[in-house]
């Protein structure tokens, strides 16, 4: 009985962490195709829910099952999934309230490791994984998606720079849609996977699913490809907001770099297996295409907030998870812990969202500018 | 440390992979932009052999921005 009510808790956390990897990532996608007035909020938002949704049933491979090889996959115990899952929530929504866009996946691996540290010790953690699947490729990712969109800007305003504005802005708005679609979807295939190879887990744990004849069930997939997808057309303003227009003030030419370069970065990361995170790449995009046209045009106050959110997710997201790991044992082994802790993190939610509430939609703030 | 723990051959090759692409696809799409743009002008002004010519610029563009999003496409399917 007390396993089932520790799988059910599970199961939930995963598809509201999936609801604000969605609400939180937002952001990554539409944030140009907004700001340049490629498309309106509310279609913006529509779309990329609906792309997010489709792109989690494109591959059902769930091949980067998270935290594999960071941590010793052996010792994962349900209590320490959703140890982990709480810490990565917990971060996604502090760094949503500030407006800071920063990585989903990161949140949660740093939950994960922080609770497997609280729970079995440092000795259960890859210290030298950790370094090489997410510390490099952090470090890469925006490096990367920064050149390239720098590049391909010089290379679009060489080509158009001589053209009349209206005709060149009607093109590259029309190509935002279909590069901000190709960014969507790829979010979608990437980010639902991991709710989908989690639950999944949990499921194998608790015994529903045979170890050896590993499937992902379609429950799994509708449910998690429908929190993302509403999560998504939920709409974290605010970090839409500092992505489209407090990095820099973008012009078409600019949305349709950073968001082509992101794509293929996105895409040649996945072809080649080497995982990158979405919000790494669109941020470093952007600024790389407000930095390749002037220096000065990019906030760099703005963006050194972003990296120092970006510095401080894992062991942020870590230590919330290492201190629920904690709060759940005062409990013992049993149920009782992820449920005083679950009830507890709702009440905290419920009373922030009414304060907010009471000051202005909480949701929607921003979201006509 | 960094030199043995990273796989630095894949990540030169995704950044190489990420150049050509990112670049090429804004590369077609511009140029896609100004054989639409100058198709216009060009048919205005009665010059259908240029308009024909930027016609067929607009085309290849489109053609090849077109198979860089199936690309994508398939690349997240099979992967």
């Amino acid at each position: 009985m007390s396993d089932d009510v520790i799988l059910v808790i599970v199961v939930v956390t995963a598809l509201a962490f999936d609801f604000t990897n969605g609400f939180h990532d937002t952001a990554n996608v539409v944030a140009t195709s907004i700001s340049t007035r490629a498309l309106s909020p509310r279609l913006a938002v529509g779309l990329a829910a609906m792309l997010n949704f489709a792109g989690a049933f494109i591959s059902l491979e769930v091949a980067a099952t998270v935290a594999k090889g960071i941590v010793n996959a052996d010792a994962i115990t349900s209590t320490i999934v959703f140890a982990g899952l709480v810490g990565a929530i917990a971060w996604n929504l502090i760094t949503w309230y500030f407006g800071l866009p920063s990585s989903s996946s990161h949140a949660l691996i740093g939950g994960v490791v922080g609770a497997m540290i609280a729970a079995v010790g440092w000795s259960a953690v890859d210290g030298e994984s950790l370094v090489a699947k997410v510390f490099v490729p952090a470090l890469i990712a925006p490096i990367v998606a920064f050149s390239v969109a720098g590049i391909a800007i010089l290379v679009a305003y060489r080509i158009v720079g001589r053209l009349r504005p209206g005709p060149v802005n009607r093109g590259f708005r029309l190509g935002q849609v279909v590069s901000g679609g190709m960014l969507a979807l790829a979010h979608g295939t990437n980010d639902a996977q991991k709710t989908m190879g989690i639950i999944t887990l949990a499921l194998i744990a608790h015994g529903n699913i045979d170890p050896n004849n590993f499937h992902v069930p379609t429950w799994v997939v509708l449910s998690s490809a429908t929190a993302i997808a509403l999560g998504t057309y939920s709409g974290g303003w605010r970090i839409i907001r500092t992505m489209g227009s407090r990095i820099i003030k973008m012009d078409t030419a600019q949305g349709f770099s950073a968001q082509g370069a992101g794509a293929a970065v996105i895409l040649a990361s996945s072809h080649f297996g080497y995982p990158l995170s979405t919000t790494h790449v669109i941020s470093g995009g952007v600024m790389g295409a407000g930095a390749a046209r002037r220096l000065s045009a990019v906030k760099w106050g703005v963006a050194g907030n972003m990296i120092v959110a970006w510095i401080l997710t894992i062991p942020m997201a870590g230590a919330i998870g290492g201190a629920t790991y904690g709060i759940t044992r005062i409990f013992g082994t049993g149920a009782v812990g992820p449920v005083v802790v679950s009830l507890a993190g709702i009440v905290a939610i419920a009373v922030v969202f009414a304060r907010r509430v009471q000051r202005g939609s909480v949701l929607t703030a921003g979201a006509g500018s | 440390m960094l030199a043995t723990v990273v796989d630095w051959e894949t990540l030169g090759e995704v950044a190489v992979f990420s150049l050509l692409a990112g670049v090429g696809v804004t590369l077609a799409f511009s140029l896609a932009i100004v054989g639409a743009t100058r198709m216009v002008e060009m048919r205005r002004d009665g010059r259908g052999v240029e308009a024909g010519a930027y016609a067929a610029l607009m085309i290849i563009g489109l053609a090849v921005s077109g198979a860089a999003v199936v690309f994508g496409i398939i690349v997240m399917t099979t992967k």
